[in-house]
């Protein structure tokens, strides 16, 4: 009957389990005549499936008691029958038990997992995303060091010290740049050991003339007993293949967030349902903690329901006040605009004095690391600025946020981004490289006898510099500021307290530091590597600094939305690089006196001779797939596949909203039914009690009557024959 | 039942670990701290353990919602809350690790239900709400902020607009959400 399938579509028969009944269960809100005083929901039906399905069911995954689940299994293993199934019931069981070893064994081997379980249980979702993005770094580096040692250094080391000859025949026509060809780096003998830790420090002296630079390797092409391995193409195919691997990582890194981001709706969707249904943790233990907890979900709470109040008192601001908020905005904007260019200005001034100058000793190197003490100096200073001023424009708490960060993440990139255009215009006098100081040698040869070498020095320095300055700050600010605020009660350092741990700076940290050491891959082959150590140091060091010194923020960072965020600010940071990349290799010419490249116009130049060399037919075959007559097509292909994929999204996205309506609407004609029978129920017991009435007109209630004072209520009863009607 | 002082028999250890997400590393430290609980108890209930025992437990101590959780998962006809073995299996099985997220979020579902009627309707809500934010006058939110709270929570998860929150309205909420797993956990 009608009213029974649409009840069991509905309201599939309420299958939780209860000790307190054990008649068959009713919805709540049913019978008129029932008390509704003390309605105890009864869960304990057990579910429809589990009678008529044939296949072993999962036990654990029923919502009931131990006894009732025992009850069950007795009912399936009665059903199931002996012989033929129970090799593949004990197979499935097996394989499952082997998983389950599997994953618990494993477990252990991800690095630093409980490490980062144990942050995540004392101070919440936004730090542990913060560790989780370093861990993911520390990783990609590893794997990154792995290769460039494999293909480029291991390689090298071998034939350096095997001697083998270069057979690289000098048939460069050298038309008048004979003086460019003359490179000595090699340091004098006797040195102070004051002069080699400069030289540690700075990346010049004997670090210069070592693995670590572009200018130590070699443009050896070995070639004996039929194996041959040709330095300069596998150091330059070895870069790409570099950078090509970390955007393949980033990429299926982004994908698994931005599916969590789409389904979860942005996070910004049922923010309030979803705060309050699952925003308690469990896992904590403690008064303290789960006080802090407390407060945490209240600040939250607050903050949020106090946006909204404010979202709506501006949405009903008036035309004069918005006109003069907006102007006021505008005038903000461009005040911080100002102050992002003068420190550009500042990080360009540094690069041409630091470059332009030679001395030695301290001072000198005070000299070098200029460019990267301005740049930090900048980095703290106007993002500080940024946010006094915005608290003047009055946006939401949120918008404020996602504005700071954009702000810092420009200021970041771009100041790199100054200080390599700085260091383009030295060493090819602003791009004409036939006039002046770059007559000869197409680039800055007076001063930068191996360019290469220079700009990987540069980026050595700022990975370095930022390594110090971290380390500095939390032994000398970090430290010192909890013993002052947790010994001295006086009230300034009540009002500073404690430190708090500020994920998105410290996130943009990383991918500054990333970005250097993408930038200079190229040119230092170990930075990689380096860069390893150090964040496997800042991993060790943050730890430390986070159980110590700080508490738990009192305003909580959304993950997933922001996890998506940092690895779109992460990609920035490689495009950033690659042009870097993509410029140096091609269009400028390479030093003539070191590294790989020394015989060649533009760095790109080794792989079309190499593919000269190959058989007739690969080289066909590379041609073929570098013209138009393949890259058109494939072209047009994958747009047809992107906007069938987005088709599909946009499908699936209509079925939802279409299945919310008609939720709507079942619960609609849910209620239009429950008033009905409530009438029909009222107008019965009217009758009952005027029996005058015409005996006709009532005849059919008449025989339904018994059956509806039986079962309460009729109609949501999916075991009861249908007669009455 | 379970074995009170004694060990557990094999059958029955692999019968827990066939009916719950427990590994047998898991059901014997259970059973352990389970025997600790009884030995304490002095009541006429042999087999169960009072629900204040059972809160002694570091890990329920401090839980906002220890009192539910020992309710829902209670088959004690006294309603008073108390556990037997059986109970306590089923508790560490729905907050484990491997639980799916279907079990988690019905017993989470049961548990906010404060007065057990199937249903969150807005004074569910509000306990909830309070026993989130801290019992004490002045951790709680105000008049004005709980019913803009619970006002947004109604509006974003009540589908058919009934005025209360069912199971599946619940379960589509907590499906959205990639932290409850995680945090939907206790582990001895």
């Amino acid at each position: 009957m009608e009213l029974r399938e649409f009840n069991n579509q509905v309201h599939p028969s309420p299958d939780y389990p209860s000790p307190y009944s054990s008649q068959h269960s009713l919805r709540l809100r049913t019978g008129p005549t029932q008390d509704t005083s003390a309605v105890q929901f009864d869960w304990s039906s057990p579910p429809e499936d589990a009678e008529d399905s044939n296949e072993p069911q999962n036990l654990r995954e029923l919502p009931l008691h131990m006894s009732l689940k025992r009850a069950v299994w007795q009912v399936q293993k009665m059903k199931v029958p002996v012989v033929s199934s129970s090799w593949n019931i004990k197979r499935s069981k097996t394989f499952h038990r082997f998983c389950e070893v599997a994953k618990y064994i494993l477990s252990y081997f991800v690095l630093w997992n409980r490490g980062i379980q144990r942050i995540g249980g004392h101070f919440g979702g936004g730090v542990r995303s913060y560790f989780l993005f370093l861990r993911f770094l520390v990783i990609l580096n590893f794997l990154s060091s792995l290769l460039i040692a494999a293909f480029v250094l291991i390689p090298s080391i071998v034939f350096r010290s095997m001697k083998f000859n270069s057979t690289i025949a000098l048939t460069v026509n050298l038309n008048g740049t004979e003086s460019c060809l003359h490179y000595d780096p090699k340091p004098d003998a006797l040195m102070v050991f004051y002069t080699y830790f400069l030289d540690l420090v700075s990346g010049t002296g004997f670090m210069e003339y070592s693995y670590l630079f572009y200018g130590y390797y070699n443009n050896s092409k070995i070639e004996s007993n039929g194996f041959s391995y040709n330095i300069p193409l596998a150091y330059l195919l070895t870069a790409a293949f570099y950078f090509l691997f970390c955007l393949i990582c980033m990429i299926i890194r982004m994908g698994g967030t931005a599916r969590l981001v789409v389904v979860t709706g942005g996070g910004a969707v049922g923010g309030y349902s979803m705060l309050v249904f699952t925003g308690w943790d469990h896992g904590l233990q403690g008064d303290r903690t789960t006080k802090l907890k407390q407060n945490n979900l209240r600040h939250r709470l607050q903050v949020d329901l106090e946006e909204e109040r404010l979202k709506k008192k501006a949405a009903s601001l008036t035309l004069g006040q918005t006109v003069s908020l907006y102007a006021l905005r505008v005038f903000l904007n461009l005040v911080v605009l100002i102050l992002i260019g003068a420190a550009f200005y500042g990080i360009a001034e540094a690069t041409q004095f630091s470059q332009s100058r030679k001395t030695t000793g301290f001072v000198g190197l005070l000299l070098q690391y200029l460019p990267s003490m301005v740049i930090t100096a900048s980095n703290f200073v106007v993002p500080l600025l940024c946010d006094k001023i915005a608290l003047l424009e009055k946006y939401s708490p949120s918008t404020t946020v996602i504005l700071a960060l954009l702000r810092a993440v420009f200021l970041r990139l771009v100041s790199l981004g100054v200080l390599l255009y700085t260091l383009w215009e030295q060493i090819t006098c602003k791009g004409e490289i036939n006039s002046g100081n770059c007559e000869p040698c197409s680039y800055y040869y007076d001063q930068y006898k191996c360019w290469e070498t220079r700009v990987g020095q540069e980026m050595y320095k700022l990975t370095l510099f930022d390594f110090l300055i971290t380390i500095t700050t939390l032994i000398l600010v970090e430290f010192p500021r909890r013993i002052v605020v947790d010994h001295c009660s006086c009230k300034l350092t009540q009002w500073v307290g404690r430190q708090e741990f500020l994920v998105a700076p410290n996130v943009l940290a990383l991918v500054y530091s990333q970005t250097v050491v993408w930038t200079g891959a190229l040119f230092c082959p170990l930075l990689p590597f380096i860069n390893t150590i150090k964040f496997i140091f800042f991993f060790y060091c943050k730890k430390i600094t986070l159980f110590q010194n700080c508490q738990p923020a009192t305003r909580n960072f959304r993950s997933t939305t922001s996890n998506f965020f940092f690895l779109l600010v992460l990609l920035f940071g490689w495009m950033l690089s690659s042009v870097v990349l993509l410029y140096s290799v091609s269009k400028i010419h390479p030093s003539y006196g070191c590294g790989p490249f020394r015989i060649y116009p533009a760095m790109w130049e080794v792989v079309p001779e190499a593919v000269k060399m190959l058989s007739s037919s690969s080289k066909e075959f590379l041609f073929y797939i570098g013209s138009q007559k393949c890259s058109i097509p494939l072209f047009i292909f994958s747009c047809v596949l992107l906007c069938y994929v987005n088709v599909l999204t946009s499908v699936h996205g209509k079925s939802v909203a279409l299945l919310r309506s008609q939720c709507k609407l079942e619960q609609r004609d849910k209620q239009f039914l429950v008033r009905q029978i409530e009438e029909l129920n009222a107008t019965m017991q009217n009758l009952h009690r005027e029996p005058q009435q015409p005996l006709r007109e009532t005849e059919p209630f008449y025989h339904t009557s018994p059956q509806w004072n039986q079962y309460n209520n009729y109609a949501f009863d999916p075991n009861e024959d249908p007669n009455p009607y | 039942m379970g074995g009170t002082s004694s060990k557990l028999s094999k059958d029955l250890l692999s019968e827990y670990q066939e009916l719950t997400f427990l590994t047998k590393q898991e059901i014997l430290m259970a059973h352990k701290i389970f025997s600790e609980l009884q030995d304490k108890e002095n009541g006429p209930y042999g087999a169960r353990v009072s629900m204040e025992k059972v809160l002694t437990l570091p890990e329920l101590k401090s839980n906002p919602f220890r009192k539910r959780i020992c309710q829902v998962f209670s088959t004690s006809d006294l309603k008073d809350g108390s556990l037997s073995f059986e109970d306590f299996l089923d508790l560490l099985s729905a907050f484990s690790d491997s639980a799916t997220l279907e079990i988690k979020s019905h017993y989470a579902f049961r548990i906010f239900d404060f007065d057990d009627d199937g249903t969150l309707d807005a004074r569910d809500l509000e306990k909830l709400v309070n026993s989130l934010t801290g019992e004490t006058d002045d951790t709680r939110l105000t008049g004005e902020e709980m019913k803009q709270l619970i006002g947004n929570i109604l509006e974003e998860s009540d589908i058919d607009k009934d005025g209360t929150v069912n199971l599946s309205e619940f379960q589509h909420v907590i499906s959205r959400s990639p932290d409850f797993v995680s945090s939907f956990k206790i582990v001895l």
